[in-house]
């Protein structure tokens, strides 16, 4: 009895010793919890996402269906008479672009590390990778490393950005299908004023097969200045303008077939982007650019087996233009171009004596995009080409398709 | 002679040598302005990035902003991930080393709060989730003491001369707030709502009132008719006080079940200055209760 009595007495004691014992465990735990989810918090930087083991990783693919009223042969080799011969390499059907590769991190509390890797079928080529620093006075701010120059508005925007499938024209003719994209050191200043403004020199290596030289032994042999200011009209409009320039020492064997040049050349270009968003459904985008090209050297004809034929002096004075315009509505973005090349500037002088190529190349593009989310992007455009030696018009139709995944930068405006 | 010109020329350049100047605080949204304009009153100069109409989520960065940056002391943002879109190209565009990540000018006012809804895996297929908790805090009695209370370290220990101030006008803050807060309390108790998008769910853990249903399936991606004829149904059963959502949101699919069902639609203002009279976070709180307790 005695014994039962005892052990009663323990356990009326013991219990509500062990409820608060429960308790206490209970309110740790969820203490512990809550320190968890605070810590997972934390780790929630400006950038988003925990950056701090692994940099922020994307991937966007581009793909695209491609027509053409032209030959399969006409494509491949596609020249612009006295400006550029190049090579294409759409095909007519199904194509891959790239499935292009974004890393993105801050390396320390004084530099920001980006790198883009597009991956073709062929290749793995690393087309940007450069530093950035962020803890500059002044308003400065050096960019080194392989990076997208300074030089003109679409330049500095990579393809997926684009509001249409292809480059135009003034961009193919002066810098190839690429852009300025260059090994160099950049720096820029932003001044302290009540609007927008941005000034910015770079010293390059100066690889650009077109307007510099491919695989340059020797550099820096080129140079390019920007300056460019925003103003805002009022609450829902903005204007950026300004201009840019880029010189160097070129080495190119792009001007035409069998040939070669040496020479200076400097490219001029003034861009101008209009923005106006009247309310998150709606959008319209204004967007034109200017590029002017002097270029002073000797040009040299060799024959098919590659024996020079002759040099002589060759003096190029040509320009180029596009306006482009696009209108959004909620899912939905139309948009139109018409590029063109020679507007004010057509100097062809080869040994003193003015050529005529007699075409005045130009072309007009239509668009239309269906954009799922901000992720995905479809678009249909058809081109309207009368830029190509032999006078044929070139009818090109795109089916693009380019989804983003993963942790992507904000694009700039 | 010469030794007063001197006492003069001293005494002008006394008197014309500035007080020091104010902070410059930019902040992303009105709200986050006005409180930071309660807790530092003459003593800072406020630039938003967003107008009261803009959905913060669908903004891209313009070049004006990052001019405003470039001259700030302080950056306050929600964070949270709503504005991953644009502000980091801010931030690192600036030129402004004061501001950059870890420095005493970059504020993450969701630091100061609980945030609910933690997403632990999410990825898009969910639509525009944020996988570190619903960001739209803003509306959050228990959550905006806390924030006030960041807001006002912040400023003190850039201005540390100003502290006195910076922690009166918090203590002032958070006495109106305790006022305010026994006005508000019990007037929403027990009421059902269904919403267009997550945007009231702090309110409604403060307030005691229910969202029994979304308009919106997954963030950022329109409803589905299937879905529209769905929650018709449910609004039809459960009879919910109103169907609630912002300008910005979705005005169209709450009109068509509002019609469908009979249920009222209200249009609550979301942001300070987003309907005349709101002027401060008091004014759109004291406005978002009044709207609801209407129902």
């Amino acid at each position: 009895m005695k014994y039962l009595l005892s052990l009663l007495l323990i356990a009326v004691f013991a219990f509500p010793a062990h409820a608060e014992d429960l308790e206490t465990r209970v309110k740790n735990l969820e203490d512990a919890l809550k320190a968890k989810e605070n810590s997972a918090r934390a780790s929630s930087g400006l950038f988003g996402g925990s950056a701090l083991m692994n940099p922020n990783i994307s991937l966007v693919l581009d793909t695209f269906f491609y027509g053409s009223s032209l030959s399969p042969s006409e494509i491949g080799e596609r020249e612009i008479s006295g400006y550029i011969r190049e090579e294409f390499e759409h095909k007519k059907g199904f194509n891959l672009e790239s499935a292009e590769l974004f890393f993105f991190a801050p390396v320390d509390p004084y530099f920001n590390l980006y790198a883009t890797i597009p991956v073709s079928e062929e290749e793995v080529e690393l087309e940007e990778a450069f530093f950035v620093t962020t803890a500059l006075p002044a308003g400065l701010q050096v960019k080194g490393g392989k990076f997208k120059s300074g030089f003109g508005r679409l330049n500095g925007q990579h393809r997926h950005q684009w509001d249409f499938a292809d480059s135009p024209l003034p961009y193919r003719a002066f810098l190839g299908d690429e852009g300025l994209i260059e090994k160099g050191v950049q720096v820029t200043y932003l001044p302290t004023l009540p609007f927008y403004a941005e000034l910015g020199f770079e010293a390059l290596q100066g690889d650009n097969e077109v307007l510099f030289r491919e695989d340059a032994a020797t550099g820096p042999h080129a140079y390019a200045a920007f300056a460019r200011a925003s103003l805002d009209l009022d609450e829902k409009s903005t204007l950026l303008f300004g201009p840019s320039v880029a010189f160097g020492k070129t080495n190119t064997g792009s001007i035409g077939e069998n040939t070669g040049f040496e020479g200076d050349s400097t490219l001029w270009g003034l861009e101008l982007t209009y923005k106006w968003t009247p309310s998150d459904k709606r959008g319209f985008k204004l967007q034109a650019e200017y590029l002017y090209r002097d270029q002073d050297g000797g040009l040299s004809e060799f024959d098919a087996d590659g024996n020079l034929l002759s040099i002589d002096t060759l003096q190029r004075e040509q320009d180029g233009y596009y306006v482009q315009a696009v209108y959004r509505l909620d899912r939905w973005r139309l948009g139109a171009r018409y590029d063109g090349l020679g507007l004010f500037k057509d100097k062809y002088i080869l040994d003193g004596g003015s050529t005529d190529f007699g075409n005045d190349p130009w072309r007009a593009t239509a668009a239309v995009e269906y954009n799922p989310s901000e992720f995905t992007r479809l678009r249909l455009q058809y081109n309207h080409d009368r830029s190509l030696s032999g006078g044929e018009t070139n009818r090109e139709v795109f089916l693009q398709a380019i989804f983003g995944i993963g942790a992507h930068a904000a694009h700039k405006f | 002679m010469l030794k007063k010109m001197f006492l003069a020329l001293l005494a002008v350049l006394f008197l014309a040598s500035p007080a020091p100047a104010e902070l410059k605080v930019v902040a992303t949204l009105p709200w986050i302005g006005s409180v930071a304009r309660d807790i530092g009153g003459d003593r800072v100069s406020v630039t938003e990035l967003l107008k009261p109409y803009q959905d913060p989520h669908y903004i891209e960065a313009r070049p004006s902003m990052i001019a405003a940056a470039r001259k700030a002391d302080i950056v306050m943002f929600n964070g949270l991930d709503l504005e991953i879109g644009y502000l980091p190209v801010i931030i690192e565009s600036s030129r402004n080393p004061g501001i950059q990540p870890g420095k005493a000018g970059f504020l993450d006012c969701s630091r100061f709060i609980d945030p609910i809804e933690i997403h632990g895996r999410a990825d898009r297929s969910q639509g525009d989730v944020h996988p570190f908790g619903n960001p739209h805090y803003h509306l959050s009695v228990s959550q905006m003491g806390k924030v006030a209370r960041g807001i006002a370290e912040a400023l003190s220990a850039l201005d540390s001369g100003n502290r006195g101030l910076y922690m009166a006008n918090l203590a002032s803050f958070e006495k109106k707030l305790a006022e305010k807060r026994k006005e508000w309390d019990g007037r929403l108790k027990g009421k059902s709502y269904v919403a267009f998008h997550r945007f009231f769910e702090y309110l409604a853990a403060d307030l005691g009132f229910r969202i029994t249903g979304y308009v919106e399936q997954r963030p950022g991606i329109p409803p589905s008719s299937g879905h529209m004829a769905e929650l018709a149904d449910s609004i039809s059963r459960e009879k919910p006080n109103a169907l609630i959502t912002t300008s910005y949101h979705g005005g169209k699919a709450v009109d068509f079940l509002s019609k469908r069902t009979g249920a009222k639609a209200i249009v609550l203002p979301h942001e300070v200055g987003s309907r005349e009279g709101i002027d401060d976070w008091f004014g759109l709180m004291d406005r978002v209760v009044k709207d609801l307790s209407g129902t």
